[in-house]
């Protein structure tokens, strides 16, 4: 899909690297100040390639879900700049970032992802309807088939299991087809079947439709199934796997001291 | 446990406002209502009773046996008795230089004695001898001022005197200041104005005797039938005649009173439900570590406790001052009896009393809920389930057992007119109504949902969602907001109709606006044409009358009026009948006398002509009425004998110096002529009831204040539990103003469905409370005010609205991250 260019007139032009679907350099968290700081990112630059499927781990504290909130505009950053594209998400306002979240950026969190007042179906087609877009029926059509959710359609989220929940947050992270989806431990509320089944989902829906995942975890396994493996340790990176397996991300989150 | 409470209430301080608040104007309501009362009676006390109680004792005489001289000296010759003030009171008709009228004087006697003086004079001094006279505002007169005194003996012998003014007195906070003008006058001026013999004498102790021993002394000395009392008791007698009403009124003003209370009680109950369904695992955390289910509630009880006793001392302390407020604006220039404020201890206790007891009782329901709470709820996450409450088959029986047989007796209490039967119909139909609502309302919510979720976007549609979400809580928050608008519909309906009524009955009863008629000779034939001129009379119509022979052969006087000039002149021929042609309209006691039957033929004879009519009898209280040529051919000079004249509609200020104008102009042509301008009592009872059906809206007003308290409140415990809701909204795209508009959103479906159900019954009820209340008293016209009951749906929810406003910012403030970080 075409992605609208969201410019700001006076800052930096966009860098030419165009494989980059989420960029971040220096970026800086910090908490309170002076002696009683706490720096939850001290400096990470990071990029994500487009269509690839990567993992952020480390140990709690190591400052994973502070990095996703930031690259997701979610949460500002103290310092350090995030390019969504060729979008430079800190100057944008508060209003700029809720429109860019709806339309570019897709999440799956842990718990808590749907509303209760609505059904699956409406749970689905919120952030497109929140933006006032008509969702693409054969679009939408093809996600709920692929997620096999067409039978659940009209439930709401207390008639479904965990694993149908987290589907039909995938599902809703999927249809606007957004630059990213951000997903904070999908399966950390499931039990294992299911999170193998959710995990299997935002994989294919890489491989299938070049969707772009960024996954926060603490589980190996989970991380397993990613591309790639950013490892992070107290607010640093500490680690870059490729093709990880979970002995290797086992194997480098010892090296960490987790 | 103490501690715990204390905690909770530091902590959760702020959450504890709305209800708080809701306590503090109820209670304020109902102190304010009891204060003004209490100071409204001292004010009297003060004021009537102002010429008793510096008396030691005050000697009463029957009506029929005043005291003599001799009575009077025998008093003052008690050896106790220090100096004596017979009341001599007399009228007179008295005229100020410069104005055309003389206008009444009550004519009081002023005590020799400086020590039973009571009047306070604002300029001038009191009269020292005959021929001067001190007068009350009223009086329109300045010291210096010549007034011509007219008094009359038993004959009617009338005799002119002149009095000076020396001093105005001042009368402030008198409620019977503004009738008519008061004189006072030395004794022997006041004997000279014809004042009968004394019925009452004010008595001062002599120089170290006790008013104990004055009032044993007088016992024995005063004439057998006289009655002694302390100045105190005296005035206190004077005080509670004038009273009588006023109770009444604070007996109205308690009912609403009550209604702010009841209401205050729906809100207080569902802010501590909503606290504690927050606070469910903190309690059962609380349970965790071994506090037992009653420890849970005696805290539970404990936090409501403290907030309704802070609450009702704020409420007092606020009802005084409201007091306070209402006394020193109305008191000093009117003529309600306020100044100062007066606060009875019972007022304080009342109002300590009953905020407390509401809050604690209505906490008492949470409370038990809250000790349900399984110890294991601390463990478990959030529930994300909508929560659902049993329908209430018990509340929905006991509300149909109120509503059925209420609603019959309503319907009874119109048809028979009674006023009694209505009123226990409207009760109970009413807390009938209260216990269905809980049930009613969610469903006309959720389909109001929908209908605004067709055009308001996605905020609408999931405000509709959020509205429902808990149907017991939304319905108390409607209740509590139906119940006030209920009321206030019910109100504003039936005073319309109550207006409308009355005008309807007056206009019928006195159906010209002003009449002008001469007893003695007929009205100058001018003057007509110079009425018509005067600003502001719209049309006039003219009845001839004269003297002609009736069928018994004895004299008849006969007036005619011309029915179609006649017609567009009267505001209503309801109680009259007009002439028309060959027709002569006889009352029934003409009828009779001349034995003539309805539709027969009646002649009348005059100087040798003769006129045969076909008489039609009315059972109206009117003349012989005949058209004007009938007449004519009768007499040919009649002369004029009454004008009737039509104003302008308008102001009635306006309407008041057309009245004075058409005065002075009959004044001047017809020294004799009679104006009667009924337009001004017309205008005066609509402004009665206009006043009144302010004052009424207002009361209510707070009960619907409360209520919006209520709405805001709901909404603020809704954005704090749905914390996490709202931040994955925010994540997923909706931005801060839209968030906003769902909280507005909701806010609107539940006020607008309370204010809307609320004015549809509350009309329902102002339209057979004036039926049954006026049914008996002839024909009753209905009127809805539509502009103001739209009005009342449109302010309700706007207010819940502007309710809205403070909870949508906090939530609008909510973190995306909220809902990830759980």
């Amino acid at each position: 899909m075409s992605v609208p260019v969201m410019t700001v007139p006076g800052e930096p032009p966009a860098p030419a690297t165009t494989n980059a679907a989420v960029r971040a350099t220096g970026l800086r968290k910090t908490y309170g100040s002076g002696e009683t700081a706490v720096h939850a990112l001290a400096g990470v630059d990071v990029t994500f390639a487009a269509s690839e499927f990567t993992a952020i781990m480390g140990p709690s504290g190591s400052g994973k879900s502070t990095l996703m909130h930031c690259l997701a505009g979610l949460d500002t950053a103290t310092a350090g700049e995030v390019w969504l594209g060729d979008t430079a998400l800190t100057s944008l306002r508060d209003d700029q970032l809720t429109t860019l979240r709806r339309k570019r950026i897709g999440f799956v969190f842990q718990a808590f992802n749907l509303l209760p007042v609505l059904d699956a179906r409406e749970n689905i087609v919120l952030p497109m309807q929140l933006g006032g877009l008509r969702p693409d029926p054969a679009w939408f059509d093809a996600v709920v088939a692929r997620l096999g959710l067409r039978e659940r359609l009209g439930h709401r989220p207390h008639e479904l299991s965990g694993g149908q929940q987290q589907r039909v947050a995938i599902a809703r992270a999927l249809m606007p087809r957004p630059d990213v989806v951000f997903a904070d431990e999908p399966t950390g509320n499931l039990d294992s079947r299911s999170g193998a089944e959710v995990l299997g989902l935002l994989r294919s829906s890489v491989k299938e439709t070049g969707q772009t995942v960024v996954m926060v975890t603490h589980d190996p396994s989970a991380a397993a199934y990613a591309d790639r493996v950013v490892l992070l340790a107290d607010g640093r990176l500490a680690g870059d796997l490729a093709d990880p397996t979970a002995e290797s991300v086992l194997d480098a989150l010892r090296g960490l001291g987790a | 446990m103490r501690t715990v409470v204390l905690t909770q209430l530091r902590t959760h301080a702020a959450r504890l406002i709305a209800s708080t608040l809701a306590v503090v104007i109820a209670v304020a309501f109902v102190v304010a209502t009891l204060v003004l009362n209490e100071t409204s009676r001292s004010t009297v006390l003060e004021t009537v009773g102002a010429r008793y109680v510096a008396a030691a004792a005050v000697v009463s005489a029957p009506y029929d046996r005043p005291f003599t001289d001799d009575d009077v000296t025998a008093l003052a010759g008690v050896g106790s008795v220090g100096a004596v003030a017979p009341s001599y009171e007399t009228g007179v008709q008295a005229s100020v230089p410069g104005r055309s009228g003389s206008q009444y004087l009550m004519v009081e006697s002023v005590a020799d004695a400086p020590q039973l003086r009571w009047q306070e004079l604002t300029t001038g001094r009191l009269p020292q001898g005959t021929g001067e006279v001190a007068v009350s505002d009223r009086a329109r007169a300045e010291v210096g001022d010549v007034l011509t005194v007219s008094s009359y003996d038993d004959e009617g012998e009338e005799t002119t005197a002149e009095a000076t003014v020396t001093g105005i007195v001042d009368l402030r906070g008198d409620p019977e200041a503004g009738l008519y003008g008061r004189g006072f006058v030395t004794e022997d001026q006041a004997r000279a104005w014809q004042a009968p013999e004394p019925l009452e004498v004010r008595i001062a102790a002599g120089p170290g005797f006790s008013a104990d021993q004055v009032r044993a002394d007088l016992a024995a000395a005063a004439p057998a039938e006289a009655v002694v009392r302390s100045g105190e008791e005296q005035a206190e007698k004077a005080a509670a005649a004038m009273m009588g009403d006023s109770t009444a009124l604070a007996g109205v003003l308690l009912v609403f009173g009550t209604v702010a209370v009841v209401v205050a009680g729906l809100v207080i109950a569902n802010t501590f439900a909503v606290l504690l369904a927050q606070r469910t695992r903190e309690l059962a955390l609380l349970r965790c570590v071994g506090a037992t289910a009653r420890q849970v509630r005696r805290s539970v009880l404990g936090e409501a406790l403290a907030t309704g006793l802070v609450a009702s001392a704020l409420g007092v302390a606020l009802g005084i001052g409201l007091a306070a407020g209402v006394s020193a604006l109305v008191g000093s220039n009117s003529a309600i009896p306020l100044s100062g404020v007066a606060v009875p201890l019972y007022a304080v206790l009342a109002g300590l009393g009953v905020g407390t007891v509401v809050t604690v009782l209505a906490a008492f329901a949470p409370a038990r809920a809250a000790t349900k709470v399984a110890p294991l709820a601390a463990l478990r996450p959030v529930d994300t389930a909508p929560l659902r409450s049993r329908p209430g088959v018990l509340r929905l029986v006991l509300g149909l057992l109120m509503v059925v047989p209420g609603v019959l007796l309503l319907a009874a209490g119109v048809l028979t007119a009674s006023v009694y039967v209505g009123l226990l119909g409207g009760v109970l139909s009413f807390l009938g109504v209260v216990l269905l609502a809980q049930r009613a309302i969610p469903p006309v919510v959720a389909a109001a949902g929908r209908l605004a979720g067709r055009f308001g976007g996605v905020p609408a549609r999931l405000a509709a969602g959020n509205a429902t979400r808990n149907p017991r809580r939304t319905a108390a928050t409607a209740t509590a907001l139906l119940i006030g608008v209920t009321l206030t519909s019910a109100f504003v309906v039936g005073a319309a109709s109550t207006k409308a009524t009355a005008q309807a009955g007056l206009e019928a009863e006195f159906p010209t606006d002003v009449l002008v008629r001469s007893y003695d000779a007929d009205l100058p034939a001018s003057l007509n044409r110079t009425l018509l001129d005067v600003d502001g009379v719209q049309r006039t119509a003219g009845v001839i009358g004269g003297d002609v022979t009736g069928p018994d052969g004895e004299p008849a006087y006969v007036e005619a009026v011309d029915p179609a000039e006649a017609g567009a002149v009267l505001r209503s021929t309801d109680k009259i009948d007009l002439p028309s042609t060959g027709v002569a309209v006889l009352p029934e006691w003409a009828a009779e006398t001349w034995s003539v039957q309805d539709g027969a033929p009646v002649t009348f004879t005059a100087d040798g002509r003769t006129v045969t009519l076909q008489a039609k009898v009315t059972g109206f209280e009117q003349g012989v009425l005949v058209e004007p040529d009938a007449l004519r051919s009768l007499l040919p000079d009649a002369g004029t004998s009454q004008l009737w004249l039509l104003l302008d509609d308008g102001d009635p200020d306006g309407q008041v110096s057309t009245v004075d104008a058409v005065t002075d102009a009959v004044a001047e042509a017809d020294p004799e002529a009679q104006v009667t301008g009924v337009v001004t009592q017309r205008d005066q009872l609509n402004e009665v009831l206009d006043i009144l059906l302010l004052v009424v809206t207002g009361l209510l007003g707070v009960a619907v204040v409360i209520a919006l308290i209520g709405v805001g409140n709901t909404l603020a415990l809704s954005v704090v539990e749905r914390r996490q809701e709202n931040g994955l909204l925010r994540a997923l795209g909706l931005t801060r103003g839209q968030l906003r508009g769902l909280l507005a959103w909701e806010a609107v479906l539940v006020a607008g469905v309370a204010a809307v159900l609320g004015v549809l019954i509350g009309g329902a009820y102002g339209l057979t409370g004036v039926a049954s209340v006026l049914g008996n008293q002839g024909e009753i016209v209905l009127d809805v005010p539509w502009l103001q009951v739209a009005a009342i749906v449109v302010v309700a929810t706007l207010a819940g609205l502007l309710a809205s406003v403070l909870p949508a910012r906090r939530a609008a403030r909510t973190s995306p991250v909220a809902a990830i970080a759980a």
